[in-house]
């Protein structure tokens, strides 16, 4: 090794200090002010994305055609609201999404639990799922609408699917992860099957089910558009559709912005239902550490 | 003699919904090259005091001050109760990663670590990983970990706690051979009264939360020591003595935690 590198790595004598920082000195003005500061940017990052994109579309810089002034987008869906499209249009979006979930999710981890269990299941059926997961569920489509005619069952099917397979692998390798360790316990304590599954299984597995409703949900209201694009006369989606071969370029965006809300929205509720639901994993289950 | 490490009325509290006082006015000094072990019932903040050494949590109030020297050596290191050894990290990977973040030529760097994997008796294990390794090993690679950079401070936080008797045994027995070779600064967190005698030079006890130091005693066995110690009657006498200090201080945290 040569002299540089001597000199390159040496530091100099200094005094490691450790002080109070601000979050020692005022810990509660400190998590107010972080608090504040969150939900302050929270809110700021899309005001400042509209304002700039009005101030844009009415200095010219943007096509109007092609991207309309926020206001006139606004004043575009007020209109849909006074008309009542908005309204049928939400609720046929959401009830297709709810319902398809709702049945992808309870499919989903009956077939977890059916697999995850038994090792023979598993064996039999594994390989088949999941070689049926990386066909698009939206190139099945055309075969359900042949087998099942035109209306809501075709579409409320595809997100069930959808869904069902996101729930089905998370929820399976769930119960393939619970500690053997818990296992032993409930069986030292002479637990029958039921009783392992109430008492071990569902709850070890409960975390893992609602981060695979929180991923299913958004990606039903993805789906949901998507079908609606091609398959439906009324839905957020067929509006957005509509609205291109119409031209009307402010109303396609009030129907993108509903479905950006409603993803939020629903997802959201999700994750507000898991912290009901997982009392044991929230923050404030226990004061403070040592 | 001029202290290593001085730490000036030292408070700390935790803000969990309501205040809790972890620690309250600590004063301490330590000196270069001495070996300290803290003591105290569970809860009473000594660990938290061992973060604050190593940067991790910073005084509510007060001030902490460690004189580095420089020169080619960091300023401290510290070895964590569950090892903290990467997963995804080959043995000899963990080994040279503070090196690496040391600013350590690689060259140098992979020589350090094999010495140290080396010395540990993990020579074989250099291109395994963790999980394949047992409990015992895997605090040898933290503290080869820790002591590869060359600390001028250890830091250890109830380094053997989770190892069982016989190989927490053996590790005393290799630290303490391992620092009366080269006797850097050491503060060491630990339950274990013998394990404290066994090791430091001197013994701080520390009370209930909120943490006070309640004794700071002089571990009277000359140097180099070895395990023989436990059989001087002198052992057991210090032993019962700080088991007198703490007796109380144990009850009142246990209640306590009851009481939460």
């Amino acid at each position: 090794m040569n002299q540089s590198d001597q000199l390159q790595f040496t530091t100099p004598a200094r005094v490691v200090r450790f002080v109070p920082g601000p979050a020692e000195r005022d810990p509660l003005g400190w998590s107010r002010k972080a608090r504040l500061q969150e939900r302050m940017l929270s809110i700021t990052t899309p005001i400042l994305f509209f304002v700039l994109w009005e101030l844009t579309a009415r200095m010219g810089w943007l096509d109007a055609r092609f991207f309309p002034a926020p206001t006139r987008i606004a004043a575009a869906g007020m209109e849909m609201v006074q008309s009542g499209i908005f309204v049928s249009d939400l609720k046929a979006s959401v009830t297709r999404v709810l319902l398809g979930f709702g049945l992808g999710t309870v499919f989903g981890l009956l077939v977890a639990l059916g697999l995850g269990l038994s090792r023979l299941s598993r064996a039999a059926f594994d390989p088949f799922l999941s070689a049926l997961y990386t066909v698009p569920k939206l190139a099945l489509l055309p075969l359900l609408l042949l087998i099942f005619g035109l209306g809501e069952l075709p579409t409320v099917l595809l997100v069930a699917m959808t869904v069902f397979f996101l729930v089905w692998i998370t929820c399976m390798e769930a119960v393939l992860a619970v500690p053997v360790s818990y296992r032993e316990t409930a069986i030292s304590f002479g637990a029958n099957a039921w009783e392992m599954f109430i008492h071990v299984t569902w709850p070890a597995l409960l975390p893992q089910l609602f981060v695979a409703m929180r991923l299913a949900i958004g990606t039903a209201v993805l789906v949901i558009v998507g079908v609606e694009f091609v398959q439906a006369d009324v839905g957020v989606g067929y509006r957005i559709w509509n609205s291109w071969s119409l031209f009307r370029a402010d109303q396609m965006y009030v129907g993108i912005c509903t479905v950006a809300i409603l993803g939020y929205v629903l997802t959201t509720l999700v994750r507000y239902a898991g912290v009901l639901a997982l009392p044991w994993l929230s923050k404030r289950g226990h004061g403070a550490g040592h | 003699m001029n202290s290593k490490i001085e730490i000036r009325e030292v408070t700390k509290r935790y803000h969990a919904g309501h205040v809790v006082e972890a620690l309250k006015t600590i004063d301490l000094d330590i000196k270069e090259g001495e070996f300290v072990c803290l003591v105290g019932p569970s809860g009473c903040g000594k660990s938290t005091l061992l973060r604050m050494l190593a940067g991790l949590n910073l005084p509510s109030e007060g001030a902490i001050n460690i004189h580095a020297k420089g020169g080619r050596s960091v300023p401290t290191s510290t070895v964590f109760q569950n090892y903290n050894v990467f997963p995804w990290k080959t043995i000899e990977a963990n080994v040279r990663f503070g090196l690496r973040l040391a600013g350590i030529p690689r060259a140098e760097a992979a020589e350090r670590s094999s010495k140290w994997l080396a010395k540990m008796g993990l020579a074989e294990f250099a291109k395994a990983y963790p999980p394949a390794l047992s409990g015992g090993m895997l605090q040898r690679v933290a503290i080869a970990r820790a002591l590869a950079v060359d600390p001028e401070v250890l830091l250890l936080d109830e380094p053997f706690a989770a190892l069982d008797p016989q190989t927490r045994r053996l590790m005393q027995e290799e630290l303490l051979s391992l620092w009366q070779e080269n006797r850097r600064t050491v503060v060491l967190v630990t339950h274990s009264l013998q394990e404290a005698i066994l090791l430091g030079d001197r013994v701080v006890v520390m009370s209930a939360r909120p943490g006070r130091i309640i004794a700071d005693l002089k571990v009277p066995f000359e140097r180099p020591r070895s395990p023989d110690i436990y059989h001087d009657p002198a052992f057991a006498a210090l032993d019962q003595k700080i088991w007198g200090l703490l007796h109380d201080e144990v009850q009142r945290s246990f209640n306590g935690e009851k009481n939460q």
